[in-house]
C-alpha cells in the first residue's frame, strides 16, 4: 500500500519532468505502432495491387501421352469438372475464377481469334482493361460482345455496331458492346458469351483454359495453388504464371524489407528518445534517493520504487501511444492505398511492452543510485 | 574567453557531452539513409519491376489481324507485315535510350518437325528470337539484348542455342510430347506453306536444350532469329517486338501527352509538350519509338505498365511517410538528449551566474556547445548514415545505393536546429534559477 502512494506521489509531484518523459514515450510508441501496423497491412494491400497483374494461375488441358501427332489440334477439358472443383474449394482468396474457349471464327472473310468467357467477370479478372462503351453485366447475355482495338479498327466497328460470327457452317450474331483497349494480344480478338462459341464451334460444355487471379501472399497462393491442383481432375493440369508470380514475390519481398529495416531504425531512434529523458529524470530523483535512504530505506526497495514509477510511465505512454499510432496508419492507409488499413489487435500489447522495457532500460542509470551517499546528497553536491 | 570556455566544457567533461552526441550521430546516421534510400527507391524499384519482362510490344502498323492464341500466330507466314531487323539498333538512339532496358524480335513460323528424318511431321511453330544478341547501335557501340533480358522468367534446362547456329531450344509441352528427346539430339523441320503443304527442304537442328515458359511458347520450338528468318524466307525481318522499359509512373500530363496523338481536341502547350517528351512516361517512350521506327504500332502492354505504376506511386508515397517518421522520432531523440545534457548542468549554470555571467552569455556558450556538437555529430551521422544506406541498399536491391552530398548540408542543418530547440527549454528554465539556491542544491 505504502509503496503504490510512494509511487504515485512521485509521478504526481515532479509534473513537469514527467510530461517530457511522456511526451517521448508517447510519441514513440504512436511511430512504432503505426508502422507496424502499416508493415503488417502493407502486403495484403500491395497483394491487392498486384491483382491487375491479372491472373496468376491457369488451369489447361493435361498433355496427352507423348506422341508426336495431332500436335495442331487443341486439347481441352470438361468444363463441369474444373468449375466443380473450383466450387469446391472456394475461398476468400480468389478474386476471379474465368473459363476461357479460344476459336478462330472468320468475320467479313477475315480469321478471328473469339474467346468464349464469362463476361461479367472480364473487368476482374483484367483490371487495366480500358473499355469504350458498355461492360457487359449478365453472364448469360448471349446477344452481346466485346471486342478488341485492333479489330473494332480492322472491322470499322465501334459499340453498338453488328458482328456476324461464322464457323465452318454455323453462324451467329452479336451487337457489340463495347470496344476493349488491352495493349496486348485481347487487342485482336473478340469476346462473346461462353456458350455462344461453344455452340458455334459445337464444343457443348468443353473448355480450353481456366485463368484465376488469387490474392495473398505468395506462399498463400502457392498453397491454394497445391490444393486445387489436387483437387483437378485427371484431364486438366495446373500452372502457376511465373512471369506473375515471381516478380510479385521478390517485388513483395523487398519492399518489406525495406519497410522493416525503415521501423527498426526508427525504433533505436526511438528508444534514444526515451533513454534520454528517462537518464534525466534519474538524475533528478538523486535527492530523493538520499532523502530515502537517510530515513532508512533499503536499496532494493528504492530501486523497487523507481522501476515501479518507470514502468507505469511507459505502459500508459505505450498505451495512448499505440492508440495515436494506430490511428495514424489508420490515416495513412487512406493516404497511400485509398484504403483504411485495419487495426491489428497484437500491436497494443507489443508496444506497450516494448516501451516498458525501453524505459526501464532509460533507468537503467538508477543503478549508480546505490553508490549515492545520502549526506553528500542532502548536503547538495 | 567565449571559445575558451565552449572549449574546456568539451575537454574537461567528455563524457557528459556522449548521450547527446551519441543520439545526434544516430538520428543523423537515420536520416540520412532514410533520405537516401527514399531518393533512390523509385529507380531502384522500377528497375526491379522490369523482372516482370517487357512493357511495350512493337507491331507493324498495317498488319492484317493477328490470329494469335496464347502467343502463336497462327497467320500464315506470307500474309500481313514485317518489320526490319536492321532497324532495331535505332531504339538506342532516341531520347531515352538509356531506359531502354531490352528488347527482343519475334518472328512465328508454321512448321513440321520429326525427331527422324523418314518419319512423318508433326504440325509446330517456330519461334524465331534472340537469347544473347549484339545489335549494332548506329554510334557504332553495340548493345546486347534478348529474352534473357525481356523474359527473365523463362526457364531453360540444358543451354540456350547460340546465336546463328543450327540450334534450337524445345518448348517444355512439346519436348513432352516427343518420346526420348533430350538436348543433344537432333530434331528436323520444315516450313508449312500458305496451302498446308510442307516444303522440300529440310533443317536439321540440333536441341540444346529445354525451355518452360509458362506460356504459348512451351508448346513451340524456340530457334534463333535468323534461322527462323532462313527457313521462311523473311531475311531480316520479324514480326513483333518486345520492349522493355523503364519508366515512370503515369500521371496527369502523361494522361493527355497519350491522348493528344489521336485526339485533335488535346492540344499540348510547347512547354507542356517538352515536359512530356523529357519524362520517361510509357507514353513518351512509344512516341519516341515509333518515330525512329516509322510504320509501326506501338502498344504500352498494360497490365505490365499499369500494376507498375500503381505500386511504384503507392510504395514511394509509402516510403516518404516513412522518412517522415524516421525524421521525426531523429529531431525527439536529439531534443530530449539536449535537454538532458542542460539540466545534468544546473550546478554550472549556478556557479557562472554566481560569477557575474548574464542570462545571454550562459545561453550563448550551451548553444555553441549544442552546434559545436551538432556539426560533429551531424558529420560522423552523414559518413555512418551514407554506409546504412550503401548495406540497406545492397541487401533490398541488390546494389548499393549512391552517396547524396547534397544532404550533408541538409542533415547538418537539421542537426543543429534540433539540438538548439533542444536546450532552449531547459535554457529558459535555468533562465530563472536562483543561483544561491541551486550551489547549495536546493
Amino acid at each position: 500500500m505504502m509503496f503504490w502512494r510512494l509511487v504515485f506521489q512521485l509521478l504526481r509531484r515532479s509534473r513537469g519532468r514527467l510530461v517530457v518523459a511522456m511526451l517521448a514515450i508517447v510519441s514513440g510508441a504512436a511511430v512504432i505502432s503505426a508502422l507496424l501496423n502499416l508493415d503488417l497491412g502493407v502486403q495484403n494491400k500491395l497483394t491487392q495491387e498486384f491483382r491487375s497483374l491479372g491472373a496468376n494461375i491457369v488451369i489447361s488441358p493435361a498433355n496427352g501421352p507423348p506422341t508426336m501427332e495431332g500436335a495442331a489440334t487443341p486439347s481441352l477439358m470438361r468444363e463441369d469438372e474444373v468449375l466443380h472443383s473450383l466450387q469446391r474449394l472456394q475461398s476468400p482468396q480468389v478474386v476471379a475464377a474465368v473459363p476461357y474457349l479460344y476459336i478462330v471464327a472468320r468475320t467479313q472473310d477475315t480469321p478471328v481469334v473469339v474467346t468464349g468467357t464469362w463476361l461479367d467477370q472480364a473487368q476482374k479478372i483484367e483490371p487495366t482493361w480500358k473499355l469504350e462503351g458498355n461492360w457487359i453485366s449478365s453472364r448469360d447475355d448471349e446477344s452481346h460482345c466485346l471486342i478488341g482495338r485492333a479489330v473494332a479498327r480492322q472491322l470499322h466497328l465501334a459499340p453498338d455496331g453488328q458482328l456476324k460470327l461464322d464457323y465452318v457452317n454455323r453462324t451467329t450474331q452479336c451487337t457489340v458492346a463495347g470496344v476493349v483497349d488491352a495493349g496486348g494480344t485481347a487487342d485482336n480478338q473478340v469476346f462473346a458469351n461462353l456458350h455462344t462459341v461453344q455452340s458455334l464451334a459445337n464444343l457443348p460444355g468443353q473448355i480450353g483454359l481456366v485463368q484465376i487471379s488469387v490474392s495473398g501472399a505468395p506462399e498463400n497462393v502457392a498453397d491454394y495453388a497445391a490444393r486445387l491442383a489436387a483437387a483437378l481432375p485427371s484431364g486438366a493440369q495446373l500452372r502457376p504464371i511465373r512471369q506473375v508470380t515471381e516478380a510479385e514475390g521478390s517485388l513483395l519481398g523487398r519492399i518489406q524489407f525495406l519497410i522493416i529495416s525503415m521501423v527498426v531504425l526508427i525504433l533505436i531512434l526511438t528508444a534514444f528518445c526515451v533513454l534520454g529523458t528517462m537518464a534525466a529524470l534519474a538524475m533528478e530523483r538523486r535527492k530523493d534517493v538520499g532523502l530515502m535512504k537517510s530515513l532508512g530505506g533499503s536499496i532494493s526497495r528504492i530501486m523497487g520504487l523507481f522501476l515501479a514509477e518507470v514502468g507505469v510511465l511507459g505502459a500508459v505512454g505505450g498505451l495512448i501511444g499505440a492508440i495515436l499510432g494506430v490511428t495514424l496508419s489508420y490515416w495513412m492507409g487512406l493516404r497511400v492505398f485509398g484504403a483504411a488499413i485495419s487495426p491489428r489487435w497484437e500491436i497494443f500489447p507489443v508496444t506497450i511492452l516494448l516501451m516498458i522495457v525501453v524505459a526501464m532500460a532509460g533507468a537503467l542509470p538508477l543503478r549508480t543510485l546505490g553508490d549515492v551517499k545520502p549526506a553528500v546528497i542532502l548536503r547538495g553536491e | 574567453m567565449f571559445a575558451r570556455l565552449v572549449k574546456e566544457s568539451f575537454v574537461r567533461n567528455p563524457r557528459r557531452k556522449l548521450l547527446t552526441a551519441a543520439a545526434l550521430v544516430v538520428g543523423m546516421a537515420v536520416t540520412t539513409a532514410t533520405l537516401t534510400i527514399a531518393l533512390e527507391v523509385g529507380d531502384r524499384l522500377a528497375r526491379e519491376f522490369r523482372s516482370l519482362g517487357a512493357n511495350l510490344l512493337v507491331t507493324p502498323e498495317s498488319d492484317t489481324l493477328p490470329v494469335e492464341i496464347g502467343g502463336v500466330d497462327y497467320r500464315p507466314v506470307d500474309e500481313g507485315a514485317y518489320l526490319k531487323e536492321a532497324d532495331l539498333g535505332k531504339l538506342k538512339t532516341i531520347f531515352w535510350r538509356h531506359n531502354i532496358f531490352g528488347f527482343t524480335p519475334f518472328l512465328d513460323v508454321p512448321a513440321s518437325a520429326s525427331d527422324q528424318q523418314d518419319k512423318s511431321p508433326a504440325p509446330v511453330t517456330l519461334v524465331g528470337t534472340w537469347y544473347e544478341h549484339n545489335v549494332p547501335v548506329p554510334d557504332g557501340t553495340t548493345f546486347k539484348t534478348g529474352v534473357r533480358v525481356t523474359h527473365p522468367w523463362w526457364k531453360i534446362e540444358g543451354r540456350w542455342f547460340a546465336d546463328d547456329a543450327d540450334e534450337c531450344v524445345l518448348g517444355a509441352a512439346f519436348a513432352g510430347r516427343v518420346p526420348g528427346i533430350r538436348p543433344g539430339r537432333t530434331i528436323y523441320v520444315r516450313e508449312q506453306g500458305v496451302d498446308g503443304k510442307t516444303a522440300a527442304t529440310v533443317t536439321p537442328l540440333m536441341v540444346t536444350g529445354i525451355v518452360s515458359a509458362d506460356d504459348a511458347e512451351d508448346k513451340a520450338i524456340l530457334v534463333p532469329l535468323s534461322v527462323a528468318q532462313r527457313i521462311s524466307g523473311h531475311v531480316g525481318e520479324f514480326r513483333q517486338l518486345f520492349v522493355s522499359a523503364l519508366t515512370k509512373p503515369a500521371d496527369a500530363l502523361a494522361e493527355r501527352g497519350e491522348r493528344a496523338q489521336y485526339d485533335k481536341n488535346i492540344q499540348l502547350t510547347p512547354t507542356e509538350y517538352d515536359r512530356w517528351f523529357c519524362s520517361p512516361y510509357i507514353s513518351s517512350i512509344s512516341y519516341q519509338i515509333k518515330t525512329v521506327l516509322p510504320g509501326t504500332d506501338v502498344h504500352a502492354i498494360r497490365r505490365v505498365a499499369e500494376t507498375e505504376g500503381r505500386v511504384l506511386d503507392r510504395v514511394g508515397t509509402l516510403l516518404w511517410l516513412v522518412t517522415l517518421a524516421a525524421l521525426v522520432a531523429a529531431a525527439l531523440a536529439v531534443a530530449a538528449t539536449s535537454a538532458t545534457t542542460v539540466l545534468e548542468r544546473q550546478a554550472e549554470i549556478g556557479v557562472m551566474k554566481a560569477l557575474g555571467a548574464s542570462n545571454a552569455l550562459v545561453n550563448g556558450i550551451f548553444l555553441a556547445e549544442q552546434v559545436l556538437l551538432a556539426i560533429i555529430g551531424g558529420v560522423i551521422g552523414f559518413i555512418a548514415g551514407t554506409a546504412l544506406a550503401r548495406i540497406l541498399g545492397t541487401s533490398v536491391f541488390g546494389s548499393p545505393a549512391s552517396p547524396r552530398l547534397i544532404l550533408l548540408p541538409i542533415v547538418l542543418a537539421l542537426a543543429a536546429i534540433v539540438a538548439i530547440a533542444g536546450s532552449l527549454l531547459p535554457l529558459r528554465r535555468a533562465a530563472h534559477f536562483e543561483p544561491a539556491l541551486i550551489l547549495r542544491g536546493g
